[in-house]
């Protein structure tokens, strides 16, 4: 079947009262969560997530998607309006959207800020129906080989968003797939590591982990102080204005082609694991400023610098959404709590879940379409919930959520165990990160130590054979590019001083191309001669100036 | 006994925060390498139930004495040699200690005073222990704690069907 006759048979799946009524109140939840600082987008959906659990799969997913498309919006309220981001993923908002506001027009900055979020979003749709069904195609040609190499790039790239701390990002996602291994092994089903606690024979639940390890210990930490305690949510501020519609809808469809790049980029950086909308909106802030004629006014209330970020942190959630769809792979922690949603309605993702649950699927891509028509239209209302929102203290919200996630956790299976690992980890999370740590790899590490066992085991069931972990060419392009990956943050600190950085780029599309030309058929093959011709032209360039700083080139 | 003194002066094993938590995953390491031992071996040309946790384990005892040996050239902290260290650590984390003992009591004493009660006892406590002791605010945070454990308590139970644990003392039959 075509797209059209997937999105036919799922329409009407979606497009019940009661799912539109959800979705709307997940769109506005959303909003609001976005908009209050400190309070991130996946808390949101975190606390979303245990109302989905007497829903039907579309339901739950078309709930959580609202809430993730209206978190990712919601950030720029307070951005514009208070100078403070509500979520990460709006920072770069604040730097043109607050200028703007404080020179008299904050209704126009709104109005370009949530016209750019819908535009970002509706593109990034598009992107996400017609590239998920094709990239779940290259997914099926995957063994479990190339599966567990999948995931060990996935951690790598994981662990060096931490930058400096790389170290201890890979640590962090060793431990986290350490503790995925407490519990019964994959193959037999025996008992593993319980140490004689008989409860711990079942492991440990994903969900109730991340919750601890994530909404836990994060909450705690905001509290660490009877200041930081008694701290309103979104300081004194916020004030309601009227959203400048029409203006608006004119400057951005003026500045379509920042829209249609920033967008892009941030779809692009969806894509990657772990690198979320908090990367994306600053990159493409960073290409619109490079690119406009007026780079001297961002800053000071640049209309491309509000549309930029934008656009690309809703784009984002699409980019996220093609690898979760497509290979039944979590990138990130939103999407690693919409697999785990799916996995509580027994929906399984994987390379054939597009044509094997065509109406689950392509009702959450239109679901995705159709929240951000939901969030252009209830911006309005919910800016003066957030307003009133934002003068509720923070101790307050975090006893009651508090509560809230122990009762969320303990629906999942109503066992009272789940509830004692939510505790654990919520402990092991506040450490983790007060010594520095980061969480993420850990979570996606939990998340995907058993994927990656079940994988493993296969492999050693066809053969004994290690070599085919390299002789596979889908292994041995994502093996090779994790190795890039670890080396990425050295290249990133030293691009514009040491030598050697020079010849990153160069290198990795050789590197790269062996595989690639592995890979059957005439346009791979074809693809990676491109690629060694470039990384050739580079390389011989790079050679030839060598003595000119980097910074120069 | 002079002989170890001198050694352990010459190494001058610098024990900052990064080389504390090398060594404690270290520990880990170990125990969970010693516990592997005991795991059974491959059976019927399937992979053994010890072969992917020491996959895991191999790397990160590798990478966690590097981080040891990282820590040692990296300048000691004055928290390792202050002459306090535990009561400016203390009221640092004083405030989330208290709720994670408050979450531990509301976990502990759940066969007995169940969801609703001890959600309520759990919700008030942790209010009063971040906001205040003070009359007017003990009546704001039971008004909260009614409002929203009652509240939560009846769409959990009543709206999804979900069976929350009554405790002892709410018990019916």
């Amino acid at each position: 079947m075509g797209l059209f006759e997937n999105l036919a048979t799922a329409a009407p799946e979606l497009f019940t009262i009661k799912t539109m009524i959800l979705m709307m109140i997940g769109t506005m939840a959303g909003l609001v969560a976005g908009a209050i600082p400190g309070f991130t987008i996946a808390m949101a959906v975190v606390l979303v997530l245990p109302f989905t659990f007497s829903m039907s799969p579309v339901e739950g997913l078309a709930t959580m998607i609202a809430v993730y498309v209206g978190g990712l919006s919601g950030g720029l309220m307070s951005g514009i309006l208070t100078g403070i981001p509500g979520t990460p993923s709006s920072v770069a908002t604040t730097f043109d959207g607050y200028p703007m506001a404080r020179s008299g027009k904050p209704g126009l900055a709104l109005g370009i800020g949530v016209w750019s979020s819908f535009f970002g979003g509706v593109i990034a749709s598009v992107v996400l129906m017609v590239v998920a069904p094709q990239l779940a195609l290259i997914g099926l040609e995957f063994q479990p080989v190339d599966y567990f190499s999948l995931i060990l790039f996935a951690l790598t790239v994981t662990a060096s968003m931490a930058g400096d701390q790389i170290l201890k990002g890979l640590i962090a996602a060793l431990l986290g797939l350490l503790i995925s291994t407490v519990g019964s092994d994959v193959v037999f089903g025996l008992p593993r590591f319980t140490f004689g606690v008989d409860a711990a024979a079942q492991g440990f639940a994903f969900l109730p982990v991340l919750v601890g390890l994530f909404a836990f210990s994060r909450l705690l930490g905001d509290v660490r102080t009877s200041e930081k305690a008694h701290q309103r949510l979104g300081g004194d501020e916020a004030h309601a204005v009227h959203i400048d519609y029409l203006g608006s809808a004119r400057e951005v469809l003026r500045r379509w082609g920042n829209v249609v790049r920033s967008s892009l980029i941030g779809v692009f950086v969806g894509v990657l694991p772990a690198a979320g909308s908090t990367i994306s909106n600053i990159l493409a802030y960073d290409q619109a400023k490079k690119t406009s004629k007026e780079s001297d006014k961002f800053g000071k209330g640049a209309i491309d610098g509000i549309i930029a970020p934008e656009s690309a942190n809703n784009a984002t959630a699409g980019g996220a959404l093609i690898v979760m769809m497509a290979l039944g792979l979590p990138g990130d922690i939103m999407t690693a709590i919409m697999l785990g949603a799916l996995l509580i309605h027994d929906v399984i993702p994987s390379p054939s879940f597009i044509t094997d649950e065509p109406q689950i699927a392509y009702s959450i891509f239109l679901a995705f379409f159709v929240a951000n028509f939901m969030m252009l239209f209830m911006q309005s209302f919910t800016l003066r919930a957030f307003v009133h929102v934002t003068k509720v203290k923070m101790y307050m919200l975090t006893a009651v959520i508090l509560f809230y996630c122990s009762v969320g956790i303990f629906s999942l299976n109503n066992v009272t165990y789940d509830m004692w690992t939510l505790f654990i980890f919520g402990i092991i999370g506040f450490v983790i990160r007060a010594l520095g740590f980061p969480i993420v790899p850990m979570v996606l590490g939990v998340v995907l130590g058993g994927i990656a066992e079940a994988r493993l085991s296969q492999v050693f069931a066809r053969s004994d054979d290690v070599l085919v972990f390299i002789s596979r060419p889908w292994s041995l392009f994502f093996l090779l590019l994790g190795c890039f990956s670890l080396l990425f943050p050295y290249y990133q600190k030293h691009m514009k001083t040491a030598p050697w950085a020079r010849f990153f780029v160069p290198a990795l599309l050789i590197v790269q191309s062996v595989p690639v030309f592995m890979m059957p058929g005439v346009v791979r093959p074809s693809v990676a001669l491109i690629m060694v011709v470039t990384g050739g032209v580079m390389l011989a360039y790079r050679l030839k100036y060598r003595n000119a700083a980097p910074a120069n080139e | 006994m002079k002989a170890v003194i001198l050694i352990f002066s010459e190494i001058k094993m610098s024990l900052n925060r990064d080389a504390l938590i090398a060594v404690f995953l270290l520990l880990i390491c170990a125990v969970m390498f010693v516990a592997s031992m005991n795991l059974p071996a491959a059976m019927f040309g399937q992979m053994s139930p010890a072969l992917w946790p020491r996959i895991i384990l191999v790397p990160l005892t590798l990478l966690s004495a590097l981080l040891l040996i990282k820590s040692q050239r990296m300048p000691i902290e004055p928290l390792a040699h202050s002459s306090e260290p535990t009561s400016g650590w203390w009221e640092q984390n004083k405030i989330p200690i208290i709720c994670f003992a408050l979450f531990f009591l509301f976990l502990s004493t759940m066969p007995v005073a169940g969801m609703l009660l001890g959600g309520l006892l759990y919700v008030f406590l942790t209010l009063c222990v971040l906001g205040g002791w003070e009359r007017r605010k003990l009546l704001l945070h039971a008004a909260i704690s009614l409002v929203f454990v009652v509240g939560m308590w009846a769409i959990f139970t009543q709206l999804l069907g979900v069976l929350l644990p009554e405790g002892e003392l709410l018990r019916v039959y």
